[in-house]
C-alpha cells in the first residue's frame, strides 16, 4: 500500500507493526543519517510519544501526542491506525491550540442571573456543583424519571459510559441524528436492514454516485472525512469514474467527471428516473431481485401482501404468497422455483400482482423528461447516468475476493445528507433501489452501507407498526404523527410549547446536556431559545461554554478535551478491523475532568453508583463484561479508576497487556486484520444479508399511513408513509415566487459543526460565515462579491419569514436558483466568534413542512436575497 | 568686546553668522517636523513594522516596499544632479555658473545622507541592519550591496569634493575673527592661496570630477537594475528602466537646485551673486531632461497600453484606469505643464525666478509620484500567481518618518548657510593678510 | 549529499488545507502567515464550472533570484537543496520577497508574542501558564531553536524575531532527523511526496520517472524543486475563492 511505502520509505514493515516513531523515518544514504544524528544534541527537554484520537471529529483518528516534557508540542497522524493511515485533516492537526485555550470552562460554573440571555456564573467547587445537579435530578426522578431529559449531540468513541448513566437513572434520552441522517438510517434499516446510509465498495467500484456527498470537505456514510477520500482517490487511479450529484460543485472539487448540478430537495424524482431507465433497459438482476427482496411478493388490490401462515404455534409465521412460474401456482415465497417478477394473476377472487409488478407501473411515468423538468437537470443527462450505471454494473459477473467468490456489481451510491431533506427518507428508499435494481447491493464492488452485514434490530420491529391513542410521551413516540421516531429535539421544543396541539400531558423538568449545543448547531434557534427556558434546571457538561449553556445552564461541569480516555473506538476503514482508544496525552488541564470521571461522581451524588442495576453494573452491560465476560467485569461497589474500567475491557478482548496495549505507541491499535468478504458482502455473508429480506415494497408503511387516517391524523404527517417512493412537491415549494432561492447549508472542511469556528487556527483559514451565490443571480440583483445581503426566509405552512444578514460571495458552481450557507458559525461565547457572523439555523424552519415523516430535520427552504443589510 | 566681535561677526560675508528671526522660525518648523520623524520611528522599532501600512506580497495582500523605499530611489535622484552639475563646471570651469556649485554640491551630501536613512528606516532589523549590510555584504546584490556601498563611497567622495572646493573660502572666512574662526581655519587647513595651490587645488577637483562621473553613472544604473532585473515583478523587468531613471533623476535634481537656489539667493541678500542666466542656464537644463524623460515616459506608456500578458494588463489597468491612475496622471501634468512652460521661456528668453521655482517643486512632486508607481503597484497587482489583488497605502508612521528625513534635510542645509558661506567667494575677494 | 524535492499530485489533492495547519504548527509560524498555502480555484461560467487545487510551498529553486538579490547572506542555498533564511544574519530588507516570483516570504511584522493569535487567546493567563510556563505557543517546538545543518544556523521554523524574513524550509530540522516534512507526512491522500532526487531508486525520484511533471512559472528560470504532477499551471482567469484571513 503506497501511503506506508510513502510514509515508511524502505522501512515499510514498521509500521503495522506499530514502530509509530521508526515508521515515520525514511531513507537517507546512511552518511547523512549520519551527519543528521551527530548534529543532534537536541535539548528543551525529555522527548516522548503519546498514541491517543482525534477528539474534534467524529471519526477519532488516530493519533500520536508528540511530548516535550509532559507538554504536547504536536498531534500527528497515527501510522497504523487503518482509519488515516498516519494523516490528519486541518481539524486534526487545528486541535492543539484549544487543548490550551484558556477560554475554556476552567471550574464547574453556577449561574447568578436569569435564564435566556447571556449568563452570569461563579465558580463553584466540584461538589457543590454535584450536589446541586444530583438534587435537582433526584427530586424529578422520585416522581418520573422519564421526565429527566438527558440529551447528547455528535459524540465520539463509544457512547457506553453515557448510555450507561440514562439507564442507570433511568431517563428520556435525545441524540443528534435527527439533524443527521436518521431519515437515512431508517430508511436502510426498513428496506435492507443495515444502521447505515449508503457507501460504494471502493476496493472494486468503477462507477459510483457522489449523491449529496461533499467530497472534499466533509463525511459521507458514517466516517467523518479523510478515509472515504483515500479510498477514492485509489479507486480513481484504478479508473473509477464519479458522477456527482449535488448543486454545489465545491463539494466534489475537481473529481466530478460528470456534475448533475440538481435542484435541491428532487433527488426522489431522480431516482425515480433512474429506475424508469434501468427497468426500460433491462438491467435488472432477476434473480437477486426474486430471492432476496420481497419484488415478487404479491400484492392484492388493498396494496396488502397475501400471506399464508406457515409452520404451527409459536413458530408459526406469516409468509408472502408469490406466482411460481416454474408451476404457475400460487405458493409460499420459498417454496417457489423462479416466483414471478411480473404480470398479474387471479388468487382467491382477487387481482394480485407482483410488488415488481406495481413498483415497474409506479415509475412507468417517471421518464427522464419528467424528472428533468423537476430536478433542473437535462433527460439526456439522466439517461446518459442510468445508463451508466446499468452497463458498469455487469449484471451477472462474481469475483473471487480474497478466495471467495461474491456477485461482482462495480457500482454504487456514496450518500448521507441527503437524508436532510423533507422526503428524506423516502428519498433514500428511492435511492437503494437504484442499486437493488441491478443487484448491486451487498456486492463486490457495488453497494455497501454499514461496514459489516450485521441486520439492525429495527428491522423487525418495522415488520409493523402500532400507532398509538393520545396522549403521547413528549418524544410522541409510536404517536399517530410519527410511527416512525427515533427522538427529534426540535419536535420536542414544539411539543414543549404547545402539549395540547400534539395531545401530550407530561413535560421534562430537567435536562442534563452533554456535548450539544441546540441553539447554534440546529434549527431551530427561535424554537430552543423559548423551549429551554421551560427546563426548571439544566445541567451543561462541555470544555466550552456553548451558546446553549451561556443562555440556559444553571450548572456548567467542565469537560476535559482530549486530555482523558474514551472508547472503544473502532479504527475500522471497511477494509481493515480494529480498535483503538483515547488516551490522555496529559493530565486533565484546569479543573475539567473526563465525562466518565463525571457521571461516576454524579452517580455517586445521586445514590446510583453502587450495585445492582447501578451505573458500574451499566458499565459492565454497556462493555460487555457480563455473561462469558463476567470475568472480567468491574466491582460494583466501589468507585473504579477509568482506566481500570477500560483495563478491564481489555482484558476481556484478550489483550493480555490490558490498557497498557493501548497506552504504549508502537502498539495502541488492535487490528484484528482485513475485513472477511463475509462479513462486509451481504451475498455471502450468513445467512445472505442477515437474513433480511429486502423491502422494496413498503408494505407496514401504507398501513402505518392507514392506522394514521383512522386516528385522524392531518395529510402532511401521513401523505409520505407510503409503501413506495412517491414524488410530491416539497412544501417550501409553496413559498411565493420572490422567495426564488433554495437555501442549503454544508459542512467546511475547516469545521466541525459548532465545536470549532472559536479555533483561532481554523478561523484564520475559514474565517466566517457567507452567503455562496452564483454571479449570474446575483448581478440579477445588483449583488456585487463580497456585497452584505439578508437572506429571508419564508415558511410556507405559517407564513413566518426569519431573516439573516451575511457577506455574499461569488460562486460559478452553484445553482443560479440555489444559495448556500455553511452551518458552522453563528457563536458569541468565545471571543473568536466576533464578527463570524450568523449561522442558517437561525432561518431555518423546525416542525411540519420543514421535516420528514420520520421526524427529522430537512435542511431546506426558500430565500430570498436582497441587497443590504445589518451584520 | 562684545560689541566688537558683533560687529565684526557681521561684517561676515553672505549673512553667515548672522541668525534672523525668519531662519530661526524656519529651523524651529524643521526641528519639529524632525522630531515628529523620530516619534514616528521609535513607534516602528517598539512594535515592528506592522506600525506601517506595508504588508507581504502574496495571500497578504500588501506591498512590502512603499513610501519609504519610494523616496530612497528620489533622494538619490536629486543627489545625482547636485554632483554632476558641480563635477561638470569643475570640468568644463563653467565661471557663470560657479555660485551654484557649493550648494549643488550640499544638496547632494544632503539627499545621499537622507537617502540612506530612507533605507535604514526601511528595515527590519535596523541595528543588525547597518553592521551586516558591510560585515556580510554581498555585491552581487543590486541594491542593498551595490548600492548602499556605493551611496557610502558617493557620499566620501562628495564629501571630499564639497570639502575641497571650499578651502579657499575657509582661508577667507578664517581671515574675519568669529566664533565660526575656529572652524573656518580647520576647514582651511593651512591653505595660503598662493599659485601653486591653487593650481594643485584645481589639478585634484578637476581629477576627482572625472572619478565622479563613472560612479555616479554605476551608482544609478544599478539602481534602475534593481527594479530592472526583477523577473518576480512585472513592470519592473525591462532594461528601459536604468536610462529613465537617470532622465528623472536629472529632472527631480536640478529641480531642487532651483529650488535651493532661489532661496539662498534671499538668504544672501545679494542677488548680484547668482544672477538670472545663472537660472536661465538651469532652466535650459532642466528643459532638456524633461524632455528627454517625457520621451522614455510616452515610450513607457505605449508598452503600458499594448500590455498582453494578463498580469501586465492587469498592472497596466491599475495604472492607467485603476486606483494609481490619479497619481500616474497628476505626476504626467506636473511634468508636461512645467514643460511647457520652460518651452515658453526659453522661446521668449525670459527667464522668472518665481516661475523656475513653481515648476521645480511641480516636477519635484511628479517624481515621487513617478517612484512610487515604479515601486507600489506591480506588488500589489503584478504577482505571477493568480493572488487576489492586493493594496497598500501609507500609515501616519511612513509619512512621519519621511517628514521627519524633510526636516533633518531642512535643517542640515539651515546650519550650514549659517556655517559657511553657500556661494564660492570671487576671485578677486583677495586673502587678506593680517596686520 | 542527498538533493531533496517535493512532488505535488493535483491528481490527489483535496485542497483541504491539513498541509497549511501542519506547517503552522510544526513551525510556530505567526498568525496570518501560510508557508504552505493552497489555492482553491474556480474558473468558467455555469454550468460549465471547474474546480481546482493548488498547494504552494517555498520552491526551494535551484536558481533562486531571492538568494541572488540577498544583501546580507542571511538568505541561502544548501547543497542538499534547501533555500534557508537565517533570522540572526536577516535584516529584514525583504528584497527576497519582491525578487521571488512565487509570493512565499513572510516577515515578521508583530513581535512573536504578538503574533501567536494572542488577540484572542492570553496565552499568560495564569492557570494556563502551569502546563505551559506561558509559551506562545503552548506548543512551541523547541527544535526551532537548535542550529542545523552544517553551517550551524537557527534556520528551522519560524517566529524568531521581529522584523525578519521567514518562509518554508522544508521542514529542516524535520528532514536533518530523518522525517517527513509536516506537511507532507500529514496530507491526508499523499498528495505531497518528498525524498532524495539524487537517489534514482528513491520512491520521489520514481514517482518522478513514471509521472509527467512541471513547474510552477516554468518560464521565470527559477528551476524550482517542487515538482507539480496532473492538474495544469494555474492562469489569471482563475478565480480564488475561499481565500484565509490572510492580513494581519
Ligand atoms: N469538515 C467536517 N467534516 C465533517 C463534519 C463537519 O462538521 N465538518 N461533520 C460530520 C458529520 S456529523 C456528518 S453527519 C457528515 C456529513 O457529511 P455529508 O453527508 O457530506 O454532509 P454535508 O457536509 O452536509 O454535505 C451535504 C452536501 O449535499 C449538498 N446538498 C444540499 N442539498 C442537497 C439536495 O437537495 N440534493 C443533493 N443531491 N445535494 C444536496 C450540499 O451542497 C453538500 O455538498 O460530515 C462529517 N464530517
Ligand atoms: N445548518 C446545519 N446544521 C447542522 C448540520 C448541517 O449540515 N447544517 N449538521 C448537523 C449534524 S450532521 C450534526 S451531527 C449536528 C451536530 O450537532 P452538535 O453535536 O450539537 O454540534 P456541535 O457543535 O458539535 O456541539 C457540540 C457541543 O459539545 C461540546 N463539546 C465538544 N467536545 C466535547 C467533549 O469532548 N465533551 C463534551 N461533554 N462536550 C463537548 C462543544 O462545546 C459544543 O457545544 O449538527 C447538525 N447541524
Ligand atoms: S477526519 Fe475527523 S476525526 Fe479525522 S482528523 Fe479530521 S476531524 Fe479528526
Ligand atoms: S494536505 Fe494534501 S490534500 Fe490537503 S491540501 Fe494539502 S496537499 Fe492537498
Ligand atoms: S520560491 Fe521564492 S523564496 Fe523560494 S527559493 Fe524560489 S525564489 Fe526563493
Ligand atoms: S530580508 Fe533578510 S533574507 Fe531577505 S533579502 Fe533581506 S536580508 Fe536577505
Ligand atoms: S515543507 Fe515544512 S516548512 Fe515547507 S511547507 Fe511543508 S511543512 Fe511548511
Ligand atoms: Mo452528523
Amino acid at each position: 500500500m503506497q501511503e506506508i511505502s510513502r510514509r515508511t520509505f524502505v522501512k515499510g514493515s514498521a509500521v503495522v507493526a506499530g514502530g509509530a516513531v521508526v515508521a515515520r523515518n525514511f531513507l537517507f544514504s546512511p552518511s547523512e543519517v549520519v551527519a543528521a544524528e551527530s548534529g543532534l544534541a537536541l535539548q528543551g527537554g525529555v522527548r516522548d510519544v503519546v498514541p491517543t484520537t482525534c477528539w474534534i471529529g467524529k471519526q477519532d483518528c488516530g493519533m500520536l501526542a508528540h511530548r516535550v516534557d509532559g507538554r504536547v508540542i504536536k498531534f500527528e497522524g497515527h501510522p497504523a491506525n487503518p482509519r488515516n493511515n498516519g494523516t490528519l485533516c486541518p481539524k486534526g492537526q487545528a486541535q492543539i491550540i484549544s487543548l490550551y485555550d484558556p477560554n475554556r470552562v476552567k471550574t464547574p460554573l453556577i449561574r447568578t442571573n436569569g435564564k435566556g440571555g447571556t449568563g452570569e456564573f461563579r465558580t463553584a467547587t466540584w461538589d457543590e456543583a454535584l450536589k446541586l445537579v444530583a438534587d435537582n435530578v433526584n427530586e424529578v426522578r422520585e416522581r418520573d424519571p422519564k421526565m429527566v431529559l438527558w440529551q447528547k449531540g455528535r459524540s465520539k468513541a463509544k457512547g457506553f459510559y453515557d448510555d450507561a448513566f440514562v439507564k442507570a437513572i433511568g431517563s428520556s434520552k435525545l441524540g443528534h441524528g435527527a439533524y443527521c441522517s436518521d431519515a437515512g438510517y431508517r430508511a436502510l434499516e426498513y428496506t435492507i436492514g443495515t444502521h447505515a446510509v449508503l457507501h460504494p465498495d471502493f476496493r472494486y467500484c468503477n462507477y459510483m454516485l457522489s449523491w449529496g456527498w461533499n467530497i472534499t470537505n466533509a463525511g459521507g456514510n458514517k466516517f467523518c472525512w479523510l478515509t472515504w477520500p483515500q479510498h477514492m482517490i485509489k479507486a480513481r487511479e484504478r479508473g473509477m469514474k464519479i458522477a456527482h450529484i449535488d448543486p454545489r460543485l465545491r463539494s466534489a472539487g475537481p473529481f466530478a467527471d460528470t456534475w448533475l448540478a440538481i435542484r435541491p430537495g428532487t433527488d426522489l424524482a431522480l431516482a425515480l428516473a433512474l429506475c424508469h431507465e434501468l427497468i426500460a433497459l433491462d438491467y435488472l438482476d432477476r434473480p437477486y431481485l426474486r430471492t432476496y427482496t420481497n419484488a415478487p411478493f404479491l400484492v392484492g388490490e388493498d396494496g396488502m401482501i397475501v400471506k399464508t401462515t406457515v409452520g404451527e404455534g409459536d413458530d408459526a409465521t406469516d409468509v408472502g404468497l408469490v406466482w411460481d412460474e416454474a408451476t404457475s401456482a400460487v405458493v409460499p415465497f420459498g417454496e417457489a422455483e423462479t416466483p414471478a417478477l411480473e404480470g398479474s394473476y387471479d388468487f382467491e377472487g382477487q387481482e394480485v400482482r407482483p410488488a415488481f409488478e406495481i413498483f415497474k407501473e409506479h415509475v412507468a411515468d417517471s421518464t427522464p423528461e419528467w424528472a428533468a423538468d423537476l430536478t433542473g437537470l437535462t433527460a439526456d443527462q439522466i439517461r446518459r447516468v442510468a445508463s451508466d450505471f446499468g452497463e458498469n454494473a455487469l449484471i451477472g459477473s462474481t469475483l473471487v475476493v480474497d478466495g471467495v467468490e461474491v456477485p461482482h456489481r462495480p457500482v454504487g451510491i456514496m450518500a448521507y445528507h441527503m437524508a436532510q431533506q423533507e422526503l428524506g427518507f423516502q428519498t433514500i428508499r428511492a435511492m437503494v433501489m437504484v442499486p437493488m435494481l441491478v443487484g448491486a447491493v451487498g456486492a463486490a464492488g457495488g453497494q455497501l452501507s454499514d461496514f459489516t452485514w450485521k441486520i439492525d434490530k429495527r428491522y423487525a420491529q418495522f415488520e409493523k407498526f402500532e400507532v398509538e391513542d393520545p396522549p403521547y410521551d413528549f418524544m410522541l413516540n409510536n404517536s399517530k404523527y410519527f410511527p416512525i421516531n427515533t427522538g427529534f429535539p426540535g419536535i420536542v421544543a414544539k411539543v414543549m410549547l404547545d402539549p395540547e396541539r400534539y395531545e401530550v400531558e407530561q413535560l421534562p423538568e430537567v435536562a442534563i446536556l452533554h456535548m450539544v449545543n441546540p441553539l447554534t448547531a440546529f434549527p431551530s434557534q427561535a424554537e430552543y431559545m423559548e423551549s429551554y427556558e421551560k427546563f426548571k434546571f439544566v445541567a451543561v457538561i462541555s470544555p466550552w461554554l456553548s451558546e446553549t449553556a451561556d443562555y440556559f445552564a444553571d450548572v456548567v461541569l467542565p469537560a476535559a478535551t482530549i486530555e482523558k480516555y474514551e472508547g472503544p473506538i473502532s479504527a475500522t476503514n471497511q477494509y481493515v478491523e480494529a480498535t483503538t482508544l483515547r488516551i490522555p496525552p496529559m493530565e486533565p488541564l484546569f479543573e475539567s475532568k473526563g465525562e466518565i470521571d463525571i457521571y461516576m461522581d454524579l452517580c455517586e451524588e445521586m445514590g446510583t453508583l453502587y450495585g445492582e442495576g447501578g451505573y458500574l453494573d451499566q458499565v459492565n452491560k454497556a462493555l460487555g463484561l457480563v455473561d462469558d465476560n463476567a470475568a472480567f467485569a468491574i466491582a460494583t461497589d466501589t468507585k473504579p479508576t477509568v482506566r481500570e474500567i477500560f483495563d478491564s475491557w481489555a482484558l476481556s478482548q484478550g489483550i493480555d497487556e490490558g490498557i497498557a496495549f493501548f497506552e504504549d505507541p508502537n502498539q495502541s491499535v488492535f487490528v484484528k486484520g482485513p475485513m472477511s468478504p463475509n462479513k462486509m458482502y451481504g451475498y455471502v455473508f450468513d445467512p445472505p444479508f442477515g437474513g433480511a429480506l429486502h423491502r422494496l415494497y413498503g408494505e407496514s408503511l401504507l398501513d402505518a399511513q392507514r392506522q394514521m387516517r383512522d386516528k385522524g391524523a392531518d395529510e402532511i404527517y401521513w401523505q409520505d408513509y407510503t409503501a413506495l417512493p412517491t414524488w410530491r412537491a416539497p412544501t417550501m415549494d409553496a413559498s411565493p415566487d420572490d422567495y426564488e432561492f433554495y437555501l442549503i447549508s454544508y459542512h467546511m472542511i475547516e469545521h466541525k459543526q459548532s465545536r470549532s469556528s472559536f479555533v483561532p487556527l481554523l478561523a484564520e483559514l475559514a474565517p466566517g460565515t457567507r452567503l455562496d451565490i452564483n454571479p449570474l443571480s446575483a448581478s440579477r440583483l445588483g449583488i456585487a462579491d463580497g456585497d452584505v445581503v439578508t437572506v429571508e426566509s419564508h415558511n410556507a405552512i405559517t407564513g413566518e419569514t426569519r431573516s439573516l444578514a451575511t457577506t455574499a460571495a461569488y460562486c460559478d458552481g452553484i445553482r443560479p436558483d440555489t444559495v448556500g450557507v455553511p452551518h458552522h458559525f453563528g457563536g458569541w461565547t468565545h471571543p473568536q466568534n466576533k464578527g463570524q457572523g450568523a449561522s442558517p439555523n437561525e432561518i431555518y424552519f423546525v416542525g411540519e413542512g420543514y421535516m420528514t415523516n420520520t421526524a427529522d430535520q430537512a435542511f431546506h427552504v426558500k430565500v430570498k436575497v436582497s441587497k443590504g443589510g445589518e451584520l | 568686546m562684545a560689541t566688537q566681535t558683533n560687529t565684526q561677526t557681521s561684517m561676515l560675508p553672505q549673512g553667515v553668522g548672522r541668525l534672523t528671526t525668519t531662519w530661526k522660525l524656519a529651523m524651529a518648523g524643521s526641528f519639529l517636523l524632525f522630531a515628529v520623524g523620530v516619534f514616528a520611528f521609535v513607534r516602528e522599532l517598539s512594535t515592528g513594522m506592522i506600525e506601517t501600512g506595508m504588508r507581504n506580497v502574496g495571500t497578504m495582500g500588501g506591498a512590502s516596499w512603499g513610501l519609504y523605499i519610494t523616496m530612497v530611489v528620489y533622494f538619490i535622484g536629486v543627489s545625482f544632479a547636485g554632483i554632476t552639475i558641480a563635477a561638470l563646471i569643475r570640468l568644463f570651469n563653467l565661471r557663470h555658473l560657479r555660485p551654484i556649485a557649493r550648494f549643488a554640491e550640499l544638496l547632494t551630501v544632503v539627499a545621499l545622507i537622507l537617502g540612506a536613512l530612507a533605507i535604514i528606516v526601511d528595515l527590519g532589523q535596523p541595528l543588525r541592519g547597518v553592521v551586516n549590510l558591510f560585515r556580510y555584504a554581498r555585491p552581487q546584490s543590486p541594491f542593498f550591496g551595490t548600492f548602499s556601498l556605493v551611496i557610502a563611497g558617493y557620499l566620501v567622495a562628495s564629501l571630499i569634493y564639497l570639502y575641497l572646493g571650499g578651502r579657499r573660502d575657509a582661508a577667507i572666512m578664517a581671515q574675519y575673527p568669529s566664533r565660526l574662526q575656529r572652524f573656518h581655519r580647520w576647514w582651511a587647513a593651512g591653505y595660503r592661496d598662493t599659485p601653486e595651490e591653487r593650481d594643485r587645488h584645481r589639478q585634484t577637483s578637476f581629477w576627482l570630477a572625472v572619478t565622479i562621473i563613472p560612479l555616479l553613472v554605476i551608482a544609478h544604473s544599478t539602481l534602475g537594475f534593481v527594479f530592472g532585473l526583477q523577473v518576480g515583478r512585472p513592470g519592473w523587468y525591462g532594461t528601459l528602466q536604468a536610462p529613465a531613471f537617470v532622465a528623472l533623476a536629472g529632472v527631480s535634481g536640478i529641480g531642487a537646485i532651483i529650488i535651493v537656489g532661489a532661496v539662498v539667493r534671499r538668504i544672501v541678500h545679494d542677488k548680484s551673486r547668482i544672477d538670472l542666466d545663472v537660472f536661465a542656464a538651469l532652466g535650459k537644463f532642466l528643459l532638456a531632461f524633461l524632455l528627454v524623460y517625457l520621451y522614455f515616459m510616452s515610450v513607457e506608456l505605449l508598452t503600458l497600453l499594448y500590455a498582453t500578458p494578463e498580469v501586465e494588463k492587469q498592472l497596466s489597468d491599475a495604472l492607467l484606469l485603476g486606483e494609481y491612475a490619479w497619481i500616474y496622471w497628476g505626476s504626467v501634468a506636473l511634468l508636461v505643464i512645467p514643460g511647457l512652460g520652460l518651452l515658453w521661456q526659453a522661446f521668449k528668453r525670459r527667464w522668472n525666478v518665481g516661475w523656475l521655482v513653481a515648476f521645480g517643486i511641480a516636477v519635484n512632486l511628479a517624481a515621487i509620484g513617478k517612484r512610487y508607481l515604479i515601486v507600489v503597484p506591480s506588488q500589489t497587482h503584478g504577482t505571477l500567481l493568480p493572488y487576489e489583488v492586493g493594496s497598500y497605502s501609507p500609515s501616519w508612521v511612513e509619512y512621519g518618518v519621511v517628514l521627519g528625513l524633510l526636516g533633518l534635510g531642512a535643517l542640515m542645509i539651515g546650519t550650514f548657510v549659517k556655517v559657511f558661506p553657500p556661494i564660492p567667494l570671487r576671485e578677486d575677494e583677495e586673502v587678506m593678510v593680517d596686520a | 549529499m542527498a538533493k531533496y524535492a517535493m512532488v505535488v499530485d493535483l491528481n490527489r489533492c483535496q485542497g483541504c488545507r491539513a498541509c497549511t495547519e501542519a506547517c503552522k504548527i510544526e513551525n510556530n509560524t505567526g498568525q496570518s502567515m501560510f508557508w504552505m498555502h493552497v489555492f482553491r480555484f474556480e474558473d468558467g461560467e455555469f454550468p460549465d464550472t471547474r474546480m481546482s487545487f493548488l498547494p504552494r510551498p517555498c520552491q526551494h529553486c535551484d536558481n533562486a533570484p531571492c538568494v541572488k538579490v540577498c544583501p546580507t547572506g542571511a538568505r541561502f542555498k544548501r547543497e542538499d537543496g534547501l533555500v534557508l533564511t537565517d533570522p540572526d544574519r536577516c535584516i529584514g530588507c525583504r528584497y527576497c520577497e519582491l525578487a521571488c516570483p512565487y509570493g512565499v516570504n513572510y516577515f515578521n511584522w508583530q513581535t512573536p508574542e504578538a503574533s501567536q493569535y494572542s488577540d484572542v487567546i492570553d496565552w499568560d493567563d495564569p492557570d494556563i501558564q502551569s502546563a505551559t510556563g506561558g509559551l506562545s505557543p503552548p506548543y512551541r517546538n523547541p527544535d526551532l531553536d537548535e542550529e542545523w545543518g552544517s553551517e550551524r544556523r537557527r534556520t528551522a521554523g519560524g517566529n524568531h524575531d521581529k522584523g525578519v524574513m521567514e518562509k518554508c524550509t522544508f521542514c529542516v530540522q524535520r528532514v536533518e532527523q530523518g522525517n517527513l516534512p509536516a506537511c507532507v507526512d500529514t496530507c491526508p491522500v499523499t498528495a505531497l511526496r518528498f525524498g532524495d532526487v539524487s537517489d534514482a531508486e528513491s520512491p520521489v525520484s520514481q514517482f518522478i520517472r513514471e509521472n509527467e511533471t512541471w513547474h510552477l512559472l516554468e518560464e521565470a528560470g527559477t528551476e524550482p524543486s517542487v515538482f507539480y504532477v496532473g492538474g495544469k499551471p494555474p492562469s489569471h482567469s482563475y478565480k480564488e475563492v475561499e481565500r484565509p484571513k490572510a492580513r494581519v
